[in-house]
């Protein structure tokens, strides 16, 4: 029996000259949600939105109540129209959609997540997420790591698609030794013929004669990278281009909004059935060290709109109960503004999970504002937990395996 | 004319130039003291055929690749330019591999008056508009493929990519007025280079120095310039980076509204924070320059910054004792670039097996290549500088302070597709007129005529099926999985 990796090395990877879907990818969401009402772990996507820069948590779960709030931000401070959940936390004024989220029980807030030691570089900190690891480090990251397990228990979907990262980069999430796809659009993701003299001349056919064999000229690693990348870009290209025809967004996405599009990108490939397992969206502009406060309410309203208009497509489809929604950051902010009207590298911050298959609610412990660490929050759940939590009751995988150690888990999901 | 070499450093009193293959050169030059173990260990001919040994692990299938003067000719232009046309690979090689080195790190003596004189004008301050954006990009891409100073314009690039900031903060004439800062000290001294970018408007705006004032200190810049731009991690505290952050208060830019068109700094006494500051075990009552001071002889920096430029011009994680080097000639030459520079080109490593076409082509490389092939007019150039985005590469605007990762990252099944569409149409508006039965030629000047039996044999078929295509062909040569790698 062949894995798809067997197909890439041994360069038997099939090319599909029609534009019928392939049967690999036949196995999708689709497919089952016309077969059965409950999602079985294999059909299930989890899709991360990760706000790049370090997302502000104190003015995103807002302790409206806490006088330490007020005069740690004189000029940051959401004074008007907060979302309260209780008596003491309120979301972002512009979080609208996500608080209607809250009011149906489809939204879990995790409070005040961090790790021991928390590390104040952008990339240092995101590294740590990326590997589930305090070390960080350019190893597999924690979803390429689920993506392998997928593989090693014969239960991968075995194409490109069951990893998507809209944008022009994989993140480091993903990495691994599983090929995965980034898709920018649907309508660029494809190879353009030649035009001869007026005459189409399809190249496929000799680009695939050069990218099957240069694994065994060229150099390591990059002959087996080129090879098997357009092997896998062409097979998943002509799975999305014969689908491309037959979706409609039931949702409204707003226009001009980078995350709308790839929020839209990712309901597209879900929705048509291509076997998703993980998408990645990235919403980036969080570091705002100086007058944050236009920047961030606009990205907050981005991001709420964004998520709003996905899961109003995913109900539309049927799907809402097979995907869940998880967001991160690699740090929140230092908890007094800084004298430029903005906030300087932090540590803890909330994570929101989203969807029909999570248990609403707060979780964890707000961290407080007078016991701080340099100025800094103390984390109260390691991220390890969420993550712990969703790989056990969301993708049923062995989460103690994939994060290499045992990490308490926390009941946001649905019985 | 050119301004000469008048910020390189007085430190260049020995011979610049040596022999690829120059172990004693290196060995009598560089070695000195508790060095010489180190050095000797790589540069020693047994020790040295042990790395190479251990390179050939690592690649395979380009034994014997650089054997050829030509081939080490148009190697060189790829890593210190952005690749040759037949005229240019030519010219160079018939300098030979020494000569060809030595005029393009003399840069300053070649006349680029034909380029400038083909540059379209450009107005920076046009507005923050796409079009001001799209005409600045172009502006640098056509550099790129017309100059005559292949380094010049490769180092200004190197530049962008290490002290980053971005179009996402920065105005448009901002941005060009720190493409010239860069292209002027490219090749210069690391303190020059380092406090003259430190009050850069492009650069306060990115990292928000310009916000940055007495007794309200934002941490930005100070902690990227140790993490990114000097020492990296692990190097520094939380509190020198607090510290030091007050030690650049005082430069801003003027105009309210209007800082995002400023090109102006300017040092405003009253917002610098003139108090003592403890920096690295030192106290002081320190400024910016001081921060730099500091910071640019630590061994950390040199090391640092030798491994990103040799990562950049030869092969990725360079050996512990290849960086040893070069972070000795960095610190012997007081922090010059380009002693470093210069080194890396003469050093065998530079053409050792592991280092052919162990880059990957990034798309500044890929689009420049392609349009030499090609030829562009003026809007081939907006049009291919707009096209860079999906390929992972916006000119004047890296993704983040880290600037673009690079290596195996270029390359996934979107960008792949992107790399190919883009060649495509590049040479479906071609302008430059090819020879009939060209494929020898083409293959000879683009990829080394060096190419998998797979992929030969698929160019020569794709040559008889498609007789007078010239187009086609091209296209098919530079989309082989050869051109993608550099």
């Amino acid at each position: 029996m062949f894995s798809r990796r067997d197909f890439i090395t041994q360069g038997l990877l099939p090319v599909f000259a029609g534009s019928a879907v392939p049967a690999v990818f036949a196995n999708g969401v689709a497919a089952a949600a016309a077969d059965s009402p409950n999602a079985t772990p294999s059909d299930r996507v989890l899709v991360l939105v990760q706000l790049a820069g370090g997302n502000d948590g104190l003015n995103t779960l807002i302790p409206f109540q806490d006088g330490a709030y007020h005069d740690a931000r004189p000029t940051l401070r959401q004074d008007q129209g907060v979302l309260a959940l209780n008596s003491q936390l309120g979301l972002h004024p512009n979080l609208k959609g996500l608080k209607a989220r809250w009011d149906a029980g489809q939204l879990a807030i995790v409070q005040g997540v961090g790790y021991p030691n928390p590390n104040l570089s952008h990339f240092a900190s995101m590294s740590v997420w990326e590997t589930a690891s305090v070390r960080g480090g350019i190893g597999d990251g924690w979803l390429g790591r689920y993506l392998n397990y997928l593989d090693r228990v014969g239960e991968s979907p075995n194409h490109a698609l069951e990893g998507v990262s809209a944008g022009s980069l994989v993140p480091p999430e993903l990495r691994s030794r599983t090929p995965v796809t980034a898709l920018q659009s649907l309508r660029t993701f494809r190879l353009q013929p030649v035009n001869e003299h007026g005459t189409q001349v399809d190249v496929e056919n000799p680009l695939m004669k050069f990218y099957g064999a240069f694994k065994a000229a060229g150099p390591a690693p990059f002959g087996a990278l080129l090879d098997t990348t357009l092997q896998e870009a062409l097979q998943a290209s002509h799975a999305l281009q014969a689908t491309d025809a037959t979706y409609a967004a039931k949702g409204t996405y707003p226009s001009n909004s980078p995350i709308a599009s790839s929020l839209k990108l990712v309901a597209e490939t879900i929705v048509s059935g291509l076997g998703v397992r993980v998408a990645h969206v990235t919403l980036g502009g969080f570091d705002n060290h100086a007058r944050e406060k236009p920047v961030h309410d606009k990205l907050l309203l981005d991001l709420d709109q964004a998520l709003a208009a996905f899961m109003q497509d995913l109900e539309g489809h049927g799907l809402a109960d097979k995907v869940l929604v998880m967001t991160w950051s690699e740090f929140g902010r230092r908890v007094k503004e800084n004298g430029s009207a903005g906030t300087d590298h932090g540590t803890a911050a909330p994570m929101f999970l989203l969807g029909a298959p999570i248990k609403g609610g707060l979780y964890g412990q707000q961290p407080s504002l007078n016991d701080l660490d340099n100025g800094n929050l103390k984390f109260s759940t390691d991220f390890r937990s969420v993550y712990a939590s969703v790989l056990q009751g969301y993708l049923n995988a062995p989460a103690s395996d994939l994060l290499g150690g045992s990490f308490e888990t926390l009941p946001l999901l649905k019985a | 004319m050119d301004d000469a070499a008048s910020t390189t450093s007085p430190a260049t009193t020995r011979p610049i130039w040596k022999r690829p293959v120059s172990r004693r050169s290196v060995l009598v030059t560089g070695a000195a003291g508790a060095t010489a173990t180190a050095l000797a260990v790589l540069w020693k001919g047994d020790a040295l055929s042990q790395i190479l040994d251990h390179v050939r692990d690592l690649t395979h299938g380009y034994q014997g690749a650089l054997g050829s003067e030509r081939v080490r000719v148009a190697h060189l232009l790829r890593r210190a330019g952005f690749g040759a046309t037949p005229g240019e690979l030519d010219r160079y090689l018939a300098m030979g591999t020494a000569g060809a080195t030595q005029a393009l790190l003399d840069y300053r003596q070649t006349s680029n008056a034909q380029l400038e004189g083909a540059l379209p004008a450009v107005d920076p301050n046009a507005g923050r508009g796409a079009a001001t954006v799209g005409a600045i990009q172009g502006w640098w891409l056509q550099r790129m493929v017309q100059t005559a100073r292949p380094l010049e314009e490769k180092m200004t690039l190197f530049w962008h990519g290490l002290l980053t900031s971005g179009l996402d903060k920065a105005g448009p004439a901002q941005m060009f007025v720190q493409n010239q800062l860069f292209r002027k000290i490219a090749m210069g001294n690391l303190d020059d280079l380092l406090k003259a970018v430190s009050k850069d408007p492009a650069m306060m705006i990115y990292l928000d120095t310009e916000t940055n004032r007495k007794g309200k200190p934002n941490e930005n810049y100070a902690r990227e310039l140790m993490e990114l731009f000097t020492t990296g991690i692990g190097h520094y505290s939380e509190d020198d980076v607090r510290e030091s952050a007050r030690a650049f208060t005082g430069w801003t830019l003027q105009g309210a509204q209007q800082r995002r068109l400023t090109t102006d700094s300017v040092f405003v006494p009253r917002l610098h924070d003139d108090g003592p500051k403890t920096f690295m075990g030192k106290t002081g009552t320190f400024m910016g320059d001081d921060i730099v001071e500091m910071l640019v002889p630590l061994r950390a920096t040199a090391e640092r910054l030798s491994t990103r430029l040799f990562s950049f011009f030869a092969y990725p994680n360079p050996e512990p004792e290849v960086v040893h080097h070069l972070a000795d000639t960095f610190q012997k030459n007081r922090y010059d670039i380009g002693a470093v520079v210069r080194e890396i080109f003469a050093m065998d490593a530079f053409y050792s097996e592991k280092a052919y076409r162990a880059l990957v082509k990034s798309p500044a490389e890929l689009v420049a290549q392609t349009l030499k092939a090609t030829g562009a007019d003026a809007n081939g150039y907006l049009a291919a500088a707009a096209a860079m985005a999906p390929m992972g590469q916006v000119l004047f605007y890296p993704p983040n302070v880290a600037g673009w990762p690079a290596g195996t990252s270029w390359i996934n099944s979107s960008t792949l597709l992107t790399r190919i569409n883009l060649v495509n149409g590049a040479t479906q508006r071609m302008r430059a007129a090819l020879p009939a039965n060209s494929l020898d030629k083409l293959m000879s000047t683009l990829v080394d005529a060096n190419l998998s039996p797979s992929t030969r044999d698929g160019l020569q078929a794709y040559a008889a099926a498609h007789a007078g295509d010239q187009a086609g062909l091209l296209f098919m040569v530079l989309a082989t999985p050869e051109f993608q790698l550099n």
